[in-house]
């Protein structure tokens, strides 16, 4: 149990409740309950929860599987710099904004999702846990072959003519022609 | 519980198409300079036959890498069976959702009910007949005992039916994804009901409302009553559950995974105790008072609900006339006359009678492996191989275990709650009684078992031999459960294709027909091994070469057929080692060229059924399976097998 990164299970938990939250507001708010306001909060809360969660934070271990199209909200999220790479804000965020969706019936459960979600937030900044971007990886550049040496094709490949008749002639006439142009791949 | 350790944090993302490879036939030289080729005198003869126009592949459009070819007998034999399944599962769901809507829209018994909540009262119970149905049968996948049963006993199951177990843990998850949408749908019903209790409270009926006056507190209503509690705190559970049983938890963090979904238990007792409430009740005297009846005393003319509020999909929050007059009623309706007032009762717990069986069976079988695997095993020996994987040799009375099984180990030194997975990669048989394992050393638990087992080896090389049991630490060994693989050895043709530590499988296999080659129904055996580094061939270099000679003396060489591909290079000649000259001849540099591979394999072995077996990385799972589904004008079948890496 020692190496569980628990801010990758809260992050999930995170975005379910941002998405309850969103459902449970557009259903009161289309209903016209009584209320209702609290219903037009919860939805603008569950998108701002559900942006800012978006982007998976880098694992300390291995490799991190990103989610679709992540790198934008990534971005965006990097700007605002420590405030978004310490869990205990986010902790403290989520348990503020969770609060006022429990006044009304339907929007209950995203307040409870997302107190469990603050909780192992907090859990995770105890252990000292951080959200780290996933960069975007350069492709690696491959050596040239050779060297950089080899440029050109060999200008007398086989079969070569007797040694007598090769130095007879000059170096130009006796190399191969090609039929296309060439190039070499390491230029 | 799934196979944690063997999972190696590869390259995602990377699309593995089938690549360059290279053709070894006839001395031919690619441009990458590899000029190692393959003996196998049928391979280079059928090198030129498939490179002319022989085969013909019916291909559907492409739409993306993940298209499969939708004609042909190939894909009904791969697919048939499982989508009908899931077809049958489906029509199920749908039924029973239908039939219990119409059953509490129409039926008088929940006449007065009906009026109460309105359209909220159909869809929740609607919801949770479907609930009752997934609930119980998303055990019966975990029962592995029971599927190893299955998939040993020939004569019970065919090898369509067998080939359907190994879709247990699909079949698992899709129940578990239903659940939690229907979950979904349950709780928002019942919100309204809740709402409609406390809306629609009257002196007349109530023995019917949960609310004890009218315009309670619709949340005081949720947390004070049985089922509202207990239904809380089962859609926590759930969530809880749900949030770390994602692919990319599975993945990185499995222990959450683990210990998260051992909640289960506690979702079952609350589900239990959830339907005890009896909240809902239905009226039993149904000929004494027939729903919307005329009774002459006054008093209760007042009260006498009207059909017309049937139509109302929604109460809304508003305050509403219920009970509506009673003017409208008598002239939309015929009534009987009452003679009494109306008496309700509670259901009994339908759910209890749909999750009892299951649940014993699987607390059942929880308890004969607890039992079964009390026993700690003899560890024999411990060999360190190269590319961090591990050998483990024990002994265990009464161990049977058929290839291609796995068993699960539990070190309680290591950790004590944890417990993984690994393929047999040494049967017992009935001349000698060792069975093994090879692990390949990734993540925590492993290193810390590792450690345990190599520190001991270590400090007692200077000991005699005796001292070595001692001081090893306690194993218990849990199992055998089936797997897929199991089935190489009942096709006539097998190609089993291994990536990486993925080949343990196949070694059981091949450990067995080391043993005794001729009693099974296996005639041919290509057995393909994709790795990167050229150390891990070492693992088993000595059981392939065992297994090649022994068929030469026995006069059937081209009973299996090896093809060792080294997938990643940097340009160094590379030999596996001086004594293995049997593999090096057959070692190929660059990934397989899978299609025609197929090709081959579809040629030589005509009109037949192939089974296709794989166990590693999911890229490569992706083509074969594409492959497996497309035909050939060859008439071969090609049933794909695949074992499940995580």
């Amino acid at each position: 149990m020692g190496r569980i990164e628990w801010a990758m299970w809260a992050n999930e938990q995170a975005l379910a409740s941002g998405l309850i939250l969103v459902a449970g507001g557009i259903v009161a708010v289309a209903a016209q309950f009584k209320g209702w306001p609290f219903a037009a909060y919860s939805i603008a809360a569950g998108v701002f929860v559900c942006l800012l969660e978006y982007p998976r934070g880098k694992r300390k271990k291995g490799s991190t599987m990103e989610r679709c199209g992540q790198k934008y909200l990534t971005a965006v999220v990097k700007i605002f710099g420590p405030v978004t790479r310490n869990y205990y804000v986010r902790a403290i965020l989520h348990a503020a904004l969770a609060v006022p969706a429990g006044f009304l019936l339907s929007t209950i459960l995203g307040t409870a999702c997302l107190a469990i979600a603050s909780a192992i937030y907090l859990l995770a900044a105890i252990r000292g846990e951080e959200w780290n971007p996933i960069e975007q990886k350069k492709p690696p550049e491959r050596p040239p072959v050779g060297g950089g040496t080899i440029k050109q094709p060999p200008s007398m490949p086989p079969p070569r003519p007797p040694v007598e008749t090769r130095k007879k002639q000059p170096l130009e006439e006796a190399a191969q022609e090609n039929p296309i142009p060439v190039t070499s791949e390491a230029e | 519980m799934l196979r944690a350790s063997r999972h190696r944090p590869g390259p995602r993302g990377q699309s593995r198409e089938a690549g360059e490879g290279q053709q070894g036939g006839g001395g031919r030289k690619e441009g990458r300079g590899r000029g190692r080729t393959s003996l196998d005198p049928q391979r280079s003869s059928s090198q030129t036959g498939s490179n002319s126009a022989g085969c013909s592949l019916k291909r559907c459009p492409r739409r993306g890498t993940r298209t499969m070819a939708l004609c042909g007998k190939s894909w009904l034999a791969n697919e048939g069976s499982k989508h009908l399944c899931l077809l049958f599962w489906f029509s199920l769901n749908v039924g029973l959702f239908w039939k219990t809507f119409l059953l509490y829209y129409h039926g008088p018994q929940y006449y007065y009910l009906h009026q109460m909540l309105g359209l909220g009262l159909c869809i929740s119970r609607a919801s949770a007949s479907v609930l009752n149905v997934n609930c119980s049968l998303i055990l019966l996948p975990m029962c592995r005992i029971l599927l190893a049963f299955l998939r040993g006993s020939q004569k019970v199951a065919s090898r369509k039916t067998r080939r359907l177990l190994d879709k247990s843990k699909t079949f698992h998850v899709t129940c578990g994804v239903t659940i939690c949408v229907f979950s979904g749908l349950h709780v928002a019903a019942h919100l309204v009901n809740v709402l409609n209790f406390s809306m629609n409270y009257t002196e007349e009926f109530l023995a019917l409302n949960a609310a004890s006056y009218r315009g309670e507190d619709p949340r005081k209503l949720l947390f004070t009553t049985v089922p509202g509690l207990t239904g809380v705190l089962m859609v926590l559970v759930l969530f809880l559950m749900c949030t770390a049983s994602t692919y990319a938890i599975r993945l990185s963090d499995y222990d959450i995974f683990w210990y998260t979904h051992n909640l289960f238990f506690v979702f079952y007792v609350l589900l239990m105790v959830h339907v005890s409430g009896g909240v809902l009740k239905y009226q039993i005297n149904l000929e004494e008072h027939p729903p919307g009846c005329f009774h002459p005393n006054t008093s209760l003319q007042e009260d006498i609900p009207v059909p017309g509020s049937f139509e109302e999909p929604f109460p809304e929050y508003s305050p509403e006339a219920f009970p509506p007059e009673p003017e409208q009623f008598v002239e939309k309706n015929f009534v009987g006359i009452c003679t009494e007032e109306p008496k309700f009762q509670s259901h009994f717990p339908e759910t209890w009678l749909w999750i009892s069986g299951p649940l014993c069976l699987y607390c059942a079988e929880r308890l004969y492996r607890y039992f079964r695997s009390n026993k700690p095993v003899t560890i024999v020996s411990v060999i360190s191989h190269p590319c961090n994987v591990l050998e483990l040799r024990m002994r265990k009375e009464n161990f049977k275990a058929r290839p291609g099984q796995y068993i699960i180990l539990h070190c309680p030194r290591a950790s004590a709650l944890e417990s993984h997975p690994f393929t047999l990669t040494m049967c017992p048989t009935d001349t000698k009684a060792t069975f093994g394992v090879h692990l390949k050393i990734v993540g925590d638990w492993t290193e810390r078992f590792q450690d345990l087992l190599l520190l001991h080896s270590r400090q007692n090389t200077e000991i005699l031999p005796n001292f070595h049991q001692r001081n090893y630490p306690k194993v218990y060994v849990d199992g055998p459960f089936g797997s897929p693989s199991e089935e190489s050895l009942n096709y006539e043709v097998s190609l089993c294709v291994a990536g990486g530590i993925g080949v343990t499988p196949f070694a059981s296999i091949l450990n067995t027909l080391l043993d005794d080659w001729q009693c099974y129904k296996l005639r041919r055996l290509y057995f393909i091994w994709v790795c990167r580094e050229i150390q891990s061939f070492l693992w088993f270099a000595d059981l392939l070469c065992m297994l090649h000679n022994k068929l030469w003396q026995e006069n059937r060489p081209d009973y299996i057929n090896i093809q060792l591909y080294l997938s990643q290079t940097d340009g160094i000649q590379k030999t596996i080692g001086e004594k293995y000259q049997v593999l090096n001849s057959r070692l190929l540099i660059g990934r397989p060229h899978w299609k025609l591979l197929f090709d081959e394999i579809a040629k030589c072995n005509r009109q037949k059924t192939v089974g296709v077996f794989y166990c590693g990385p999911n890229e490569i799972s992706k083509v074969l399976h594409k492959l497996s589904n497309s035909n050939n004008s060859y008439g071969t079948r090609f049933e794909y097998n695949k074992e499940s890496f995580s």
